[in-house]
């Protein structure tokens, strides 16, 4: 594919576009006048309580309820606030994506499991900080830890990165070892996420878990309000990418990592150990998943086992759009992932944000498959 | 004792023989093609919705067949359309979030009204023109241990119906993986560029096996709504992988891999249930952590099957279709 957008993809893009949404609105036209007015007021009320009706282990989160209700009683403008959430939303996205995207440069595998390992950081968090007793799966003794939020949290970011390293130890670096194929091992990540998450739900429970009792105080900017803690969670995602940033342009293992994800062969021809960038490229990404489930969590004021299972096609969407395998294309996408999913409210229900993101990754996958940052490549 | 039995009795479910229709319309993707479709849970809610609202609507049962076939065989062509162009993995991202994209809009309040939001469609509202076409009588009937109504929901006659589809498609699998057609379709699996080469017209080949096995599945999504109802969140990703699951455990490009391979997994599934929560005291494993820990071994033995047997129990090793 050349780096000029092909005219005929583009047209076939639009036409999947229009037709897709000419049958949702055929649809919505056609459910509407059945129970118009009974469905507008649900609708209506749904949306003002965030999604409490569809309240079970899967709804969608409840959280930017705040967002919305808060609007209209101080100076706050709808369209700032929604792009400051976007905003907010898109830099702690980035955390996890930027992962993802790491591990698809250096090893070529799509790992399906990485929303897991966003719910892992924010839900051991919640072990290590909660005062409710806890308990280890098979093991019927139940005990408080209790620890402060901080410590909590760097443990647990510890322990994820530790999952990283022992999953590269013993599960892919053996597969890569016996030339397992790259569908295969993407099969296999498949196998370990719905694994992962069934742990996790047998560990932590189905209910959705609070990182913090405390309630965040909201620092009104005019235009638009964040909360204080949200204000510090931006603050640490935007160091841990820049660090990121700083890591992979300045030093020596950064250069060695970029040279794994341009070419294997030639990295270690010339004399750089693949295997150890990947098992440091595997460590450091479950490490951000960890601190951006954590932010998520503090974020969106709880966290449930299937989080980072909802989160991982956005994440795909963000690392899709940047380009797959860019480490900044991840950002620049969760970015616009981010910004997207939060103004759709505007228009759309809340608990079609996220419908909004899958349609922009397909969009994407349909007219530039190599993303925004991608270079031109044959990916067909 | 009641383990075995209850075991045994999974073997022949009607969710057994849907899960086993799915597969086979799985089979011709990824056995037959090699397509990697992440996204067949989407099919099976699109024939579950095109069945049960047709049938509110007032359609006879016929039609609603015909609307689930039509909605799938239109899903099939857009999605197919631009992505079966794209690289396997590509092709993986692209179908699953097309099927988690029809969960959310399922799931949405703003179609409520038509899908019933996340609450879905109640059996009671669609089941009553299959039901009513039952020539057993409207009782409960025992056959050896077993015990299940005539007619109504996961009834005899559901049993005949659903395994007699799975038989029918078995046979038209088997019909078409040795015609001429499933040919070059194995064909592009081994090596797409020398069936081009051949003159073949590969993207072609790729839709109508996308849109074949599509149909196959959301007429799978049907047997299960007829047992079940309709609940957009039974049909996630996890329902996709569990199939991916039973597929590869069957032995993928076979005749008998997807029905052996749905007849193992679920008959394992409540074995594994019922031994858990016999042997393993409640203070170790409580009845709720129950389905989590099955659902574990469930992913644990999809990555072993993807390293250790790829091929399965039935399959063929030489006829893999994992090269890309």
């Amino acid at each position: 594919m050349t780096n000029r957008i092909d005219r005929r993809v583009l047209l076939r893009a639009l036409i999947v576009l229009v037709v897709a949404a000419a049958a949702v609105t055929l649809l919505g036209a056609l459910g509407s006048p059945a129970a118009a007015s009974s469905t507008d007021a649900v609708a209506h009320a749904t949306v003002a309580a965030g999604d409490a009706t569809a309240g079970i282990a899967q709804a969608d989160t409840a959280v930017h309820a705040d967002a919305v209700t808060t609007e209209g009683d101080s100076g706050t403008n709808r369209y700032v606030q929604q792009l400051v959430n976007g905003i907010v939303f898109g830099l702690l996205l980035a955390l996890a994506s930027v992962g993802l995207s790491l591990i698809y440069g250096t090893t070529g595998l799509s790992n399906f499991a990485h929303g897991e390992q966003v719910s892992l950081g924010a839900l051991l968090t919640f072990f290590f900080t909660t005062q409710q007793p806890v308990s280890v799966p098979f093991i019927p003794v139940e005990f408080t830890i209790g620890w402060p939020l901080i410590p909590s949290a760097l443990a647990a970011i510890a322990l994820a990165a530790g999952s990283g390293w022992l999953q590269d130890r013993f599960l892919w670096s053996p597969l890569r070892r016996r030339r397992v194929s790259i569908v295969q091992q993407m099969i296999v990540s498949i196998g370990l996420s719905l694994a992962l998450l069934n742990f996790i739900q047998w560990w932590f429970g189905a209910e959705r878990q609070r990182l913090t009792t405390s309630i965040d105080t909201r620092i009104d900017f005019g235009l638009f309000q964040v909360g204080q803690t949200t204000l510090w969670s931006v603050l640490i995602s935007l160091l841990c990418l820049g660090g990121v940033a700083f890591f992979l342009l300045k030093t020596r293992t950064g250069r060695a990592t970029r040279a794994v994800s341009d070419n294997p062969s030639l990295a270690s021809a010339s004399g750089i150990r693949v295997e150890k960038v990947v098992r440091l490229v595997w460590i450091m990404a479950t490490g951000l998943a960890a601190v951006g489930g954590i932010l998520l969590a503090l974020y969106d004021n709880a966290a449930a086992f299937d989080v980072g299972a909802r989160l991982l096609l956005l994440m795909f969407a963000a690392v899709t759009l940047g380009g797959l395998g860019q480490a900044f294309g991840a950002l620049v996408g969760s970015l616009v992932i981010g910004i997207a999913v939060e103004m759709s409210t505007l228009w759309l229900g809340t608990d079609l944000k996220y419908a909004v993101a899958l349609g922009i990754l397909i969009l994407v996958l349909l007219v530039r498959p190599q993303g925004i940052l991608g270079r031109a490549e044959r990916v067909g | 004792m009641d383990i075995l039995l209850n075991s045994l009795a999974s073997v022949f479910a009607p969710a057994t023989a849907a899960f086993a229709l799915a597969a086979i319309g799985l089979n011709f993707h990824f056995g037959l093609t090699g397509l990697l479709n992440m996204g067949h849970a989407g099919f099976m809610l699109l024939g579950m919705y095109g069945y049960a609202i047709s049938t509110q609507n007032g359609a006879p049962i016929y039609v609603a067949v015909l609307v689930a076939i039509a909605a799938a065989a239109a899903f099939g062509l857009l999605l197919g359309w631009p992505t079966l162009k794209l690289r396997g993995d590509y092709l993986a991202i692209a179908t699953i979030s097309a099927a988690e994209l029809i969960r959310y809009l399922g799931r949405s309040n703003s179609l409520q009204a038509l899908t019933g939001g996340s609450t879905g469609i109640r059996g009671n509202d669609f089941k009553f023109t299959f039901e009513e076409l039952s020539p057993l009588p409207s009782e409960n009937i025992t056959i050896l241990f077993w015990t299940n109504h005539g007619s109504l929901s996961s009834s005899w006659w559901l049993h005949i119906v659903a395994w007699v589809t799975v038989g029918l498609f078995a046979l038209l699998f088997w019909l078409l993986a040795r015609s001429p057609w499933g040919r070059v379709l194995k064909g592009i699996r081994e090596d797409e560029d020398a069936v081009r080469s051949l003159g073949k017209n590969v993207y072609s080949y790729k839709m109508q096996a996308l849109v074949l096995g599509g149909v196959i599945g959301a007429l799978g999504g049907v047997l299960w709504a007829l047992g079940n109802s309709v609940q957009p969140d039974s049909m996630g990703r996890p329902t996709t992988f569990w199939l991916w699951t039973l597929l590869l455990l069957g032995g993928a490009a076979t005749v008998f891999g997807p029905i052996l391979g749905s007849m193992v997994f679920w008959a394992s599934l409540v074995a594994i249930k019922g031994l858990a929560s016999a042997f393993i005291p409640t203070s170790v494993l409580s009845p709720v952590e129950l389905e989590p820990f099955s659902l574990v071994l469930v992913g644990i033995t999809l990555m072993c099957l993807v390293v250790f047997r790829p091929q399965g129990i039935l399959g063929n090793k030489r006829e893999l279709a994992f090269n890309d």
